[in-house]
C-alpha cells in the first residue's frame, strides 16, 4: 500500500440555508484517503456536498468537526492549501494571461525572471503557446480552465483539486480536455482529486471512484478501476464498470428509484 | 453498419448575401437623427420667446441673441464685478474641492462597508437616508455649520457627491465574485493584498459609476447652493444676478457655459476613463455596453 497522501476523518458540515433559515447538513462524518500520485474521482448528484468537502480540503470553509490531513499534517493550520481550479472561469479578467500566472508566484516571493519562466513552463505544459498576452475573455472556455490548470500547477503543490472543471464545457471540449488533463498528470505526477458529475468521465479518468451519497453527504462506495489507460469508452471493460456503477445507483434499468 | 452520411446540400455560392446598408450611411442616419432632434429643441425654444413676448410682451432670450450676449461676455466684458471665466473658474474650484474630498472620503467609506459586514449593515441605513435628502436641502446645515460663504458651498457639494459614491463602492466590492477571492487566497494573498489587488479592480466599473453620479449631483447642487448661499462669483451667482437685474439674456448665456461644461465632462472625460477601463479590466462590449453612444 502506497504512503497516504491525504486523510480525511469524520468531515461534518452544515450551513444555514438564508431562504428556508433551516441548518442544512451538508457532510456528515465522511471520510476519504488518497494515495501520493493517485488520481481520484469524485462523484454525485448535484447537491451531495462534492464541493463543500473540496472547499473544506482547500481550507476555503472550516470543518464543524472531523481532520484533514496533507501529507501526515493536519491541514490549514499551517503550510500551503492544495491547488484548485474551479468550475466557474477564476481567471482575473481585468489581467492577461501572463498577469494571472504571475499573480501566485509573485506572491510566492519569486523573483520577475523567474516568475516568466516558471509561467512560460506551465503554458507550455497545458499547450498554451501565443496568448500571453491575451484577456481571459479572449479565450475559449476550454482554453480558460486550461490557463486555470497551468496557474494552479505553477504554485507546485503535490495535490491538485478539481471541482467539475469541466462541467461548463461541451461535450467535445470537454473529451479533448479530460485526455489533455491525464497527459499533464503523467507528465506532472500530482496527486489529483477531481469532482464530476460525470460518472463516464469518471470511468475514463480516474485510478479510483468514490462514490457520494445525497442525505447524509459521505462517500458511500469505492471503485477500484483497475484497467489500462488509454481507455476508450466503448471497451468491454470500460462499459462493464460503468454499468456497474449504474446499477449500484439503481439507474440502469426501468424499475430503478426514479426522481423522487 | 454505416451511420455516416455525406451532405447533399448546395455549396454555399456567395451570392444570397442580403443588402445591409453599408456603415457609412448606417453612420450618417445615425448623425442626422441627432441633429434632429437638437434642431427640434431650437425650434421649440424660438417658439416659446415668440410666445411669451406675443403674451407677456417680455423679452424672451432667442438663441441667436443668447449666443451673441455669450459671445460677448467670452470677449471679456465684464459682468457682476468679474470676468465670465473669473466665475466659471471659482464654480469649478469650488465643484473640484468638494468632489474630490467625496471622492476620497467615499471611495474610503465605501470600500470599508463593502469589505466589513458589521460595519455595512450598521452605516448602510444611515446611506440610504442621506440619499434621500435632496442636495438643497442640506443650505440650511451648511449655514449653520460653516456661515455664508465657500466652505458652506463646498459642504454641500461634498455631501450630495458623497452619498452615491458610497453606495456604489460597497456595492461593487459586495458583488465581486467569490470566485476571485477564494482563488486568490488559495494562491497565498494576504487581506490586503486581496483587497488592493482583487477586490478593487474587481469592482472597478461600479465605483466609476458611482463617480459618475456623484460629479453630475455635485454639478447641479453647486449652481442651485451658489444662487442661495451668497457668495459673490460663480456660474449660480451669475444666474441669480441676472435675475435681479432682468439681464435674462446672461442667464441664457450663463445655462450655455454650464451645458458646455457637463457635456464635456461627462461626455468626453468620463466616457474615455470608462472606455480605457473596460478595455483594462477585460471586459467586452457586448457584455457591457456604453450607455448613449
Amino acid at each position: 500500500m502506497k504512503e497516504k497522501y491525504l486523510v480525511c476523518e469524520g468531515l461534518t458540515k452544515s450551513f444555514v440555508d438564508h431562504r428556508s433559515r433551516r441548518v442544512v447538513t451538508a457532510l456528515r462524518d465522511a471520510n476519504l484517503s488518497i494515495s501520493r500520485g493517485e488520481f481520484v474521482c469524485l462523484v454525485g448528484p448535484s447537491g451531495c456536498g462534492k464541493s463543500t468537502l473540496v472547499h473544506l480540503i482547500a481550507g476555503i470553509d472550516m470543518p464543524d468537526q472531523g481532520k484533514i490531513y496533507i501529507n501526515g499534517k493536519e491541514a490549514g493550520s499551517n503550510g500551503e492549501p492544495p491547488g484548485i481550479v474551479f468550475q466557474e472561469y477564476s481567471l482575473f479578467p481585468w489581467m492577461t494571461v501572463m498577469e494571472n500566472m504571475r499573480f501566485g508566484l509573485e506572491l510566492k516571493g519569486w523573483p520577475v525572471r523567474e516568475q516568466y519562466v516558471i509561467a512560460r513552463k506551465y503554458l507550455d505544459l497545458v499547450r498554451i503557446q501565443d496568448f500571453d498576452e491575451a484577456r481571459p475573455n479572449e479565450l475559449s472556455g476550454g482554453m480558460k480552465q486550461k490557463v486555470a490548470i497551468a496557474r494552479a500547477l505553477s504554485l507546485e503543490r503535490e495535490l491538485l483539486l478539481m471541482d467539475e472543471p469541466f462541467s461548463n464545457l461541451d461535450e467535445q471540449t470537454r473529451r479533448i480536455l479530460d485526455m489533455e488533463l491525464l497527459r499533464i498528470w503523467k507528465e506532472t505526477g500530482k496527486t489529483v482529486l477531481f469532482v464530476t458529475h460525470n460518472i463516464e468521465e469518471a470511468v475514463i479518468l480516474a485510478d479510483r471512484i468514490l462514490l457520494m451519497t445525497v442525505r447524509p453527504g459521505r462517500v458511500q462506495e469505492e471503485f477500484c478501476v483497475d484497467l489500462p489507460r488509454p481507455r476508450v469508452y466503448f471497451d468491454r471493460d470500460v462499459s462493464d464498470l460503468h454499468r456497474e456503477i449504474l446499477e449500484e445507483l439503481k439507474l440502469c434499468c426501468n424499475d430503478g428509484p426514479g426522481i423522487s | 453498419m454505416m451511420f455516416k452520411k455525406e451532405c447533399q446540400c448546395e455549396p454555399d455560392n456567395g451570392h444570397d448575401m442580403p443588402y445591409t446598408l453599408p456603415p457609412f450611411y448606417r453612420k450618417a442616419m445615425l448623425q442626422s437623427r441627432r441633429f434632429l432632434g437638437i434642431i427640434m429643441v431650437i425650434l421649440l425654444w424660438y417658439l416659446a420667446s415668440w410666445w411669451v413676448d406675443y403674451q407677456l410682451g417680455v423679452e424672451f432670450p432667442t438663441p441667436v441673441i443668447t449666443v451673441i450676449r455669450l459671445l460677448d461676455l467670452l470677449a471679456g466684458e465684464q459682468i457682476y464685478s468679474h470676468s465670465i471665466y473669473t466665475h466659471v473658474t471659482a464654480s469649478l474650484i469650488r465643484w473640484g474641492a468638494g468632489y474630490l474630498l467625496a471622492v476620497i472620503f467615499g471611495i474610503g467609506l465605501g470600500s470599508f462597508l463593502g469589505f466589513s459586514r458589521t460595519a455595512h449593515e450598521i452605516f448602510m441605513p444611515a446611506m440610504y437616508i442621506f440619499q434621500l435628502i435632496p442636495g438643497l436641502a442640506w443650505i440650511p446645515i451648511a449655514l449653520l455649520l460653516f456661515g455664508i460663504g465657500n466652505t458652506a458651498t463646498i459642504f454641500m457639494i461634498f455631501m450630495t457627491s458623497l452619498v452615491p459614491i458610497v453606495i456604489n463602492t460597497s456595492g461593487g466590492i459586495r458583488d465581486v465574485p467569490p470566485i476571485y477571492v477564494h482563488t486568490a487566497r488559495n494562491m497565498g494573498a494576504s487581506l490586503t493584498e486581496i483587497f488592493f489587488r482583487v477586490m478593487f479592480p474587481a469592482s472597478v466599473l461600479s465605483m466609476i459609476n458611482g463617480l459618475r453620479i456623484g460629479l453630475a449631483g455635485g454639478w447641479r447642487v453647486l449652481i442651485a447652493a451658489e444662487m442661495i448661499v451668497g457668495v459673490g462669483t460663480g456660474i449660480g451667482y451669475s444666474i441669480e444676478m441676472s435675475r435681479w437685474t432682468l439681464d435674462f439674456r446672461a442667464a441664457f448665456a450663463f445655462i450655455m457655459v454650464i451645458l458646455a461644461i457637463g457635456l464635456l465632462i461627462e461626455r468626453i472625460l468620463f466616457e474615455a476613463i470608462e472606455r480605457k477601463i473596460i478595455y483594462n479590466i477585460g471586459v467586452s462590449n457586448n457584455e457591457r455596453k456604453i450607455p448613449g453612444m
